[in-house]
């Protein structure tokens, strides 16, 4: 149960970082986002 | 389209192809690969046999059941309780493909944390494989992690407090099986398999149970035996015996505030004899140099040699290393010799076998370049 | 030169001019040392490695980022407003006490979680308007907010960077309440004072209570409040009874801001989120460039060469090298500091008190969560008060933390004499 809410919050925290990917103008600030969106996205689908 | 669209959606592609690539990898290492069954295996159960709620998860594991020609007691052997620990899986495996039991029967658990070993600990940059050279091929396994998948039991608390005695430990201990014991039918993934091992022992009336550790060279309990107050006696008697087989073991008593620990828990909350043996591996230490396979076979490590020069170490250090066959050579001697042990005290209920590689044949009679694998891989069949 | 040595240097040169040359943000500068490091090791491109070492810090992301959702929270609904207002109205005649008072609350979360930057983020941003309103300057406030939170993750009873090394021998986390209240609890009320006491000493109610925003209160009562006390009740009960399920600081922090969105002005839930994952984005990318760094350094055994090199050094020069190396190491992270060098240099130190010796290096762990380039704790406290650069922050520091410093290594030194007037178990 606590590990679905997990993930719950991690794919919280996926949706506006990708939202914040399609936002930002820089592409170093894209790729530092788009950086923090793997890990998040392997513990999300129970991967790693 | 906007120009930081295109940036974008390039950057989220390659997000996409580097997690594609490595999640083919992360999953590749749930595949433990095949041990090949001794002629005295007479059964392969499974841990969740003892106790239903770890059946179907990543925690179930194999059990191998070993049976001699004629009654005795029961010994039970947990290689893997801590995955990054080579020399306690292989010494299992080994045993299990190799022992001919003649009195009573032994079980062996090869992968003690099934969970650890199917994933690696961040930062630690852990080889994921280790290759040993038989005469049948490249034999594959796993190295693993000291504790349970995150995947299997996640997020971890702040604060691990272990159920039995309120002790307190860091957050991430919450997943080490050897501070799980006894274990709970209703607690953590983790605590359920410490329970269903305790459960084993409990049910099949197990006397005597070891567990195959290793320890960083700069660990003050190295090549050493801890064991429960009720095993002194037959430990004090094998220690003696390894000596003479030219084994330097040091006799360690289980400390009584330390719990969760296999010759704590075990001792205290089952009628079996813990014992708990530690080798020196440098792959897991925290002075060591570049980690590899090489390394957690080997364990010739120049990092090491220096701190040994610095009287760091709690073992001693060469060019040589401690070569895998060493490490499994020390914990088999001291099966046998515990073992022996056992059943002199225990005259009523022995165990005997054959046949398992010992100290003198893996390590002292193999030439040098054997070493590292090759001399092992001729008892892994 | 051996090869560890020059796979370090090629990893540092490569960060270096990433930040100060091509002028890359700093995780992509410590993404690009990992690949160079690799590959000078003879490791070509170890993909699994970088992904890997990136998941030391999933729990951290998922912390710090519900933590800052919640502070947005409450002081979007007006729940801040409300308590300085409050607090400043009931102590307004004893500054100092006030002052020490404050400290208290901003350790707080830090003591029963273990984590420098809930504390910042939660306490700490409560707390930042009233020690401004009192007149503190935003650069002190920011000092004493992120002092709180790195002495509240050492103070008893949770520390986690404690428990790191005493796991690392095997000692388990008994008897150490004394010498953690006793080397946090002073120098918490030392620096506060330090740091704002000559700017409150004057402190006239009556001038700035125009600056106060009771509107908030008089609307919505003591209903305001209920955001923060659940994160506070939900905190203490996780820890005062450990039998129920954790729920740990994220799920806490996302409760109290549901809760949040009804006690108070209406927030937009969505600017909410966005606003605050735009401000953490920075230090998360950080954080997973570190862990791709450190990944690599284990991997080439320049980790190893960097923890031998530190102990090896002679008796006196071995605690300025603590000193150093343990809060430069935590500049990737103070839990990791803890275990890759602190258990060593517990075990060098070990013929002292292990509780006290143990418990001190501990609290020099904690600088590391005010060390650049990640300076969790310094970076947050920057952001909560305001100011656009957190430089200034880590320059005032300096001087706490060689007192700091200082302390712990006396305690070190002394560690057999003190420890039996400390250590209860």
């Amino acid at each position: 149960m606590i590990t679905l809410i997990y993930r719950g919050i991690i794919a919280l925290v996926l949706i506006f970082v990708v939202w914040h990917i399609f936002e930002e103008e820089k592409i170093t600030h894209q790729a530092n986002a788009a950086l923090v969106i793997i890990p998040l996205v392997l513990r999300f689908l129970m991967i790693k | 389209m906007k120009k930081h669209y295109l940036t974008g959606t390039l950057c989220l592609a390659i997000a996409i192809v580097i997690m594609v690539l490595s999640s083919m990898n992360f999953l590749s290492l749930k595949d433990l690969g095949e041990i090949v069954p001794g002629p005295s295996v007479k059964e392969v159960k499974m841990l969740s046999d003892y106790f239903e709620g770890i059946q179907d998860t990543n925690m179930d594991t194999e059990v191998y059941v070993l049976e001699g020609t004629k009654p005795g007691g029961k010994v039970l052997i947990l290689g893997g309780t801590h995955g990054n620990e080579p020399s306690g899986y292989l010494s299992a495996i080994t045993f299990i493909e190799n022992a001919v039991i003649e009195e009573g029967t032994v079980y062996v658990i090869p992968y003690t944390n099934h969970s650890g070993m199917t994933h690696n600990d961040a930062q630690e940059a852990s080889p994921q494989f280790i290759h040993i050279p038989t005469q049948t091929g490249t034999r594959t396994f796993r190295y693993g992690s000291r504790a349970s998948n995150p995947i299997d039991q996640w997020p971890d608390p702040d604060v691990y407090v272990h159920a039995a005695s309120g002790q307190q430990l860091s957050g991430s201990e919450t997943r080490n099986i050897n501070r799980a014991y006894p274990g709970r039918p209703d607690g953590t993934p983790t605590e359920q398999a410490a329970f269903a091992i305790a459960e084993l022992i409990r049910n099949e009336e197990v006397n005597l149970t070891f567990d195959l550790h290793e320890a960083s060279p700069e660990y003050p309990v190295i090549n050493a035996t801890v064991s429960h107050e009720k095993g002194m006696s037959v430990a004090a008697e094998g220690v003696m015996e390894l000596q003479f087989s030219g084994i330097q073991m040091a006799l360690e008593p289980s400390p009584s505030n330390l719990h969760g620990l296999t010759h704590r828990e075990l001792g205290d909350y089952t009628d079996t004899i813990p014992l708990l043996m530690e080798t020196a591996n440098a792959s897991q230490g925290r002075l060591r140099g570049a980690t590899n396979e090489a390394l957690a076979l080997t364990g010739i490590d120049k990092s090491y040699v220096k701190s040994q020069e610095l009287g760091f170490l709690y073992v001693p250090y060469d060019e040589s290393g401690h070569p895998i066959e060493e490490r499994v050579g020390r914990h088999l001697q001291g099966i046998i010799e515990y073992t022996k042990a056992y059943s002199n005290q225990y005259g009523e209920k022995p165990v005997t076998f054959s046949n398992v590689p010992t100290y003198e044949a893996l390590f002292l009679e193999a030439s040098k370049e054997d070493l590292g694998g090759p001399q092992l891989g001729k008892y892994l069949h | 030169m051996s090869i560890e040595l020059i796979i370090f240097l090629a990893m540092i040169i490569t960060f270096v001019s990433g930040c100060f040359i091509l002028k890359l943000p700093v995780s992509i500068s410590m993404v690009a040392a990992a690949i160079v490091g690799a590959f000078v090791g003879g490791y070509g491109f170890p993909l699994r490695h970088l992904v890997e070492g990136m998941f030391s810090y999933v729990d951290t992301v998922l912390v710090i980022t519900t933590a800052m959702i919640f502070m947005k929270v409450i002081q979007d609904s007006g729940a801040l407003d409300a308590l300085s207002a409050l607090i400043i109205k009931k102590f307004n005649k004893t500054p100092a006490l006030l002052l020490c008072l404050i400290m208290l609350v901003i350790m707080f979360p830090g003591m029963i979680t273990g984590s420098s930057t809930a504390a910042v983020l939660s306490a700490g941003s409560i707390m930042a308007p009233i020690l401004m309103i009192m007149g503190i300057p935003a650069l002190e406030t920011a000092c004493i907010i992120a002092m709180g939170g790195l002495l509240g993750m050492i103070a008893p009873p949770v520390n986690i960077p404690v428990m790191i090394i005493g796991g690392g021998i095997d000692i388990p986390y008994v008897g150490f309440e004394g010498p953690l209240a006793m080397l946090t609890f002073p120098l918490a009320f030392l620096f506060v004072l330090m740091f704002g006491y000559k700017y409150v000493k004057k402190f006239e109610y009556d001038l700035i209570k125009s600056k106060l925003n009771n509107a908030p209160m008089d609307k919505y009562g003591v209903k305001i409040f209920i955001p923060i006390f659940i994160a506070l009740g939900l905190m203490v009960i996780n820890k005062a009874f450990p039998t129920l399920p954790n729920l740990g600081m994220p799920l806490i922090f996302i409760i109290a801001s549901i809760v949040g969105a009804f006690t108070g002005e209406r927030i937009s839930v969505t600017k909410v989120c966005k606003e605050s994952i735009k401000s953490v984005l920075p230090v998360l990318g950080i954080l997973m460039g570190v862990g791709m760094f450190i990944q690599i350094m284990t991997l080439t055994g320049v980790r190893g060469l960097i923890v031998t090199a530190c102990i090896s050094l002679p008796d006196a020069l071995r605690y300025i090298a603590m000193a150093v190396t343990i809060p430069l190491f935590g500049a990737v992270s103070s839990y990791g500091s803890a275990s890759v060098l602190g258990v060593p240099f517990l075990m060098a130190f070990l013929s002292g008190s292990q509780i006290v010796t143990a418990s001190a290096i501990s609290l020099i762990a904690s600088l590391g969560d005010m060390m650049p380039p990640t300076a969790l704790a310094g970076i947050f406290a920057a952001q909560v008060v305001g100011l656009d650069d957190y430089k200034p922050v880590l320059k005032k520091f300096i001087l706490p933390s060689l007192i700091i410093i200082i302390w712990a290594i006396l305690f070190i030194v002394f560690s057999d004499k003190i420890a039996p007037f400390i250590v209860f178990k």
